[in-house]
């Protein structure tokens, strides 16, 4: 028996980064479960490829980091690798598990050419992971999520060449263009833009009869998830309470310009198709609540929240790109480490800070003004 | 998992209704020369002399205050030994051959109720001084200063609070010298010329609560009442304390009987009324002996300078005697570490535990904010740590860790097992340095 000296406090709460990243996966399943069954193999391959290209990139990252320190004697790779796979614990794992299951989610189940998809899965695994997450020093350092650098790589590069399979349980998968994706179109006029929301049942978009990525259409499965991240408090409510607070009051503003403009528009449809199409509800609950790449205190996760929504609802009715959450979501990213400056941060509410979300969000809603006010509605 | 800390997992047990046990004085008693406080001392006494209890036996120096020595046995002084006091560093120890007889110095005589009640606040001042008293809850601090200024005092808080998990002296305290503690309060008043006085007690100790109200009614027109505060923890911290029992804030840097407040622990409120009542030294205290590494957990009334390997044997020694342990003085919480077994217990020792040690490795942060949203304080542990692994002194400086209270709550709470408090600790240090 020894006795060992350590400092204050000797006990601590039942709790491990394990266990919160294992509560990550676990909330991940049932959309992965939906995914599988809906999408068969293609789905199987997306969550295969890019899991074992991330987690091979972490691991060699691992024994990149933790090589033999030099002490004059040679020593053989063998030699190498044992000690640098000694560090490779459970979390580094369970981590890049859980950036590629996300990352498999949001891409899409086919590409034009077939083969194209693994190219875009891999080089898009890839590239979130080592310019995302490793090249910051991994776990825990990076500024961008790595699946949304990945998603938002593998779709510049291999964007055009995107099928987005659709499932409506009878006939089985089908392409076709996204919800979203007239929407993107700019150039219509807003009757062109969002007659089409007439088109599309509220509860396809609910069940994930659309065309999509993989993971997002499955709103019950996603909320199955939410719930239970917030049960088991792995994810922060601020984010998640404040980002689709945020994101339904600028898109019922931005609804009742538009339901004025084109009395055809219903403006409960209106908004519940933009709640519920595209990745708003996957964003909300896998992405945003990262909490690496959030700010650290209370008032500033509220502020990211806020940010990411304008971010979206600007993105989505503005922007020439029709889906909004993965842009807004690395641009909040960006503004983490401004949100969290010492000079300023606390985690009280002041009145300072609560002028300055409201600011923020003022100017969101001055934004959608601007932006919807002066188009053309309907010309009789 | 990203939530706030309140409350602590309460593994105080069964041991809060077992009844203290008095430990048999032993043979030989040490009594610490100098301490963490006070690093001069000054030994009246030379090698086989004879002594009585509670004689004055030397003078420990504090900078700004002074503080005697009180032999805490009768019988003859056998020299010098090095031990490791409850700061976990090693000091010099006086050695006592105990002759069992516990006389008590015949200068020593009880004052009746007459004469207390003709006290001012500076005699309390010069009788707590005299006697030695310090803030027996751990803090050490000497209790006579909170008496030596003339500020006007509207309300007296006494802390029983007792939050640290594992820790139940002052339960049984409040238990089993219920007399004593009013009496100890009416002192205060006395003292302080106050009519109002509050027991804080936790919320989930209902049972003490309902005991000290049915009490308190053979008291009536005392101005003491039972005040129930929150279960969360550091309450016992005494802003949070006085946050929760008046509603008051103290910012950090102002001392509370700047708002009319007087605050003191229960076991010290006991001390009180021996030094006045009595006109004795603190000579026992009550320690809990408690932990997954002893095998019959207690509290016990330990005269002062029982060495800890009494206590254990008591305890029937270890429950795993071939696993490594961990020694703590104090509670789990904020306690300090002992790198040895062999230590004495002095007046400030709350609670010794013993808990098998088992190796935690620390993860990276993961940023989940539990330790910006548990903190007392309202700090941001995580920024500090960042700061303090980057060397930045501005950044730390800004951030003010000197607030820091050290409650252990940021490491409590860490996802990733890291030990913040070591980086807010080393934060502080670098704060002060101009």
């Amino acid at each position: 028996m020894t006795i060992v000296k350590q400092t204050s406090p000797h006990i601590h709460r039942k709790d491990s980064l394990a266990r919160m990243l294992i509560d990550v996966l676990v909330s991940l399943a049932p959309v992965s479960i939906t995914a599988l069954i809906v999408y068969g193999l293609a789905a199987f391959r997306n969550l295969m490829v890019s899991v074992a290209t991330m987690s091979l990139c972490e691991f060699v990252f691992v024994l990149i980091m933790n090589r033999i320190p030099y002490d004059g004697t040679k020593h053989t790779l063998k030699e190498q690798f044992l000690h640098g796979v000694k560090e490779y614990r459970l979390y580094h794992l369970l981590g890049s598990l859980v950036s590629g299951v996300i990352f498999a989610l949001i891409m899409p189940a086919a590409t034009n050419p077939g083969y194209m998809i693994y190219i875009a899965l891999i080089l898009g695994a890839a590239f979130g992971m080592i310019i995302g997450k490793l090249v910051f020093g991994g776990l825990g350092q990076n500024i961008f999520n790595p699946a949304a650098v990945g998603m938002v790589f593998a779709k510049l590069c291999f964007g055009s060449k995107y099928v987005y399979a659709t499932n409506d349980y009878v006939n089985g998968v089908s392409a076709g263009g996204t919800a979203l994706s007239n929407l993107g179109n700019t150039s219509a006029s807003l009757v062109g833009r969002y007659l089409e929301i007439n088109d599309v049942a509220t509860l396809d978009l609910f069940l994930g009869r659309v065309p999509g990525v993989i993971g997002e259409g499955f709103k019950f499965a996603i909320l199955i998830g939410l719930i239970y991240l917030l049960i088991r408090r792995a994810a922060d409510y601020r984010v998640v309470c404040s980002y689709l607070l945020g994101y339904t009051a600028l898109m019922a503003l931005a609804g009742i310009f538009v339901c004025v403009k084109v009395p055809e528009v219903n403006f409960g449809r209106f908004l519940l198709f933009q709640l519920l199409s595209g990745g708003v509800l996957f964003g909300a609950t896998y992405m945003f609540t990262d909490p690496v790449t959030m700010p650290i205190n209370a008032p500033g996760r509220v502020l990211y929240g806020l940010l990411g929504a304008g971010l979206t609802v600007i993105i989505r009715l503005f922007a020439a790109l029709p889906e909004g959450v993965v842009f807004s979501l690395l641009l909040c990213n960006l503004a983490a480490p401004a949100i969290d400056h010492y000079a300023y941060s606390s985690n009280k509410f002041t009145w300072k800070k609560i002028a300055v979300m409201g600011g923020i969000f003022l100017i969101f809603v001055l934004g959608i003004c601007f932006g919807l006010g002066f188009q053309e509605g309907v010309v009789r | 998992m990203i939530a706030r800390s309140g409350t602590i997992k309460d593994t105080k047990g069964l041991l809060s209704t077992l009844p203290t046990l008095h430990l048999d004085v032993p043979d030989y008693l040490f009594v610490a020369t100098d301490n963490a406080r006070c690093p001069k001392s000054e030994i009246y006494v030379k090698e086989g002399d004879h002594i009585y209890l509670g004689q004055v036996i030397g003078m420990r120096d504090g900078g700004f205050f002074k503080q005697p020595i009180h032999a805490s046995c009768s019988g003859t002084v056998e020299g010098y030994e090095e031990h490791y006091h409850r700061s976990g560093k090693k000091v010099r120890f006086l050695r006592l051959h105990n002759d069992h007889m516990d006389e008590w110095d015949p200068a020593i005589k009880p004052r009746t109720e007459e004469e207390i009640k003709k006290l001012t606040r500076k005699d309390f001042a010069e009788i707590l001084e005299k006697t030695a008293m310090v803030g027996l809850g751990g803090s050490s601090f000497p209790t006579y200063v909170k008496f030596n200024n003339d500020k006007k005092i509207d309300v007296i808080l006494i802390n029983a609070i007792e939050c640290e998990p594992y820790i139940t002296a002052d339960i049984r305290l409040m238990n089993e010298e219920m007399e004593r503690i009013v009496r100890g309060i009416q002192y205060l008043q006395i003292a302080f010329e106050c009519k109002k006085a509050l027991i804080c007690i936790k919320k989930k100790h209902g049972t003490l609560c309902r005991v000290y109200d049915e009490y308190l009614r053979r008291y009536p027109d005392s101005g003491i009442s039972v005040c129930r505060v929150d279960n969360f923890y550091p309450q016992g911290w005494e802003i949070a304390m006085i946050k929760s029992a008046l509603g008051i804030d103290v910012p950090s840097g102002h001392l509370p009987s700047e708002y009319g407040i007087a605050n003191f622990n229960v076991s010290t409120v006991w001390g009180i009324y021996e030094a006045v009542k009595l006109n004795r030294p603190v000579i026992e205290r009550r320690v809990s002996v408690t932990g997954d590494g002893v095998r019959y957990p207690s509290n016990f009334i330990v005269r002062i300078g029982t060495p800890l390997k009494t206590l254990l044997e008591r305890c029937g020694g270890y429950a795993h005697p071939e696993k490594d342990k961990l020694f703590i003085l104090g509670g789990p919480m904020m306690g300090a570490s002992l790198p040895s077994d062999d230590c004495i217990i002095t007046k400030t020792v709350t609670s010794v535990l013993a808990f098998d040690y088992e190796e935690k490795k620390e993860a990276p942060c993961i940023r989940c904010g539990s330790c910006v949203y548990s903190c007392p304080t309202g700090l941001e542990p995580k920024q500090i740590m960042d700061a303090v692994k980057a060397f930045d002194k501005e950044r730390i400086k800004a951030l003010s860790p000197l607030r820091c209270i050290e409650c252990g709550l940021c490491s409590y709470v860490c996802t990733s097992h890291i030990r913040v408090t070591d980086y807010i600790r080393r934060a502080k240090m670098f704060a002060k340095i101009k």
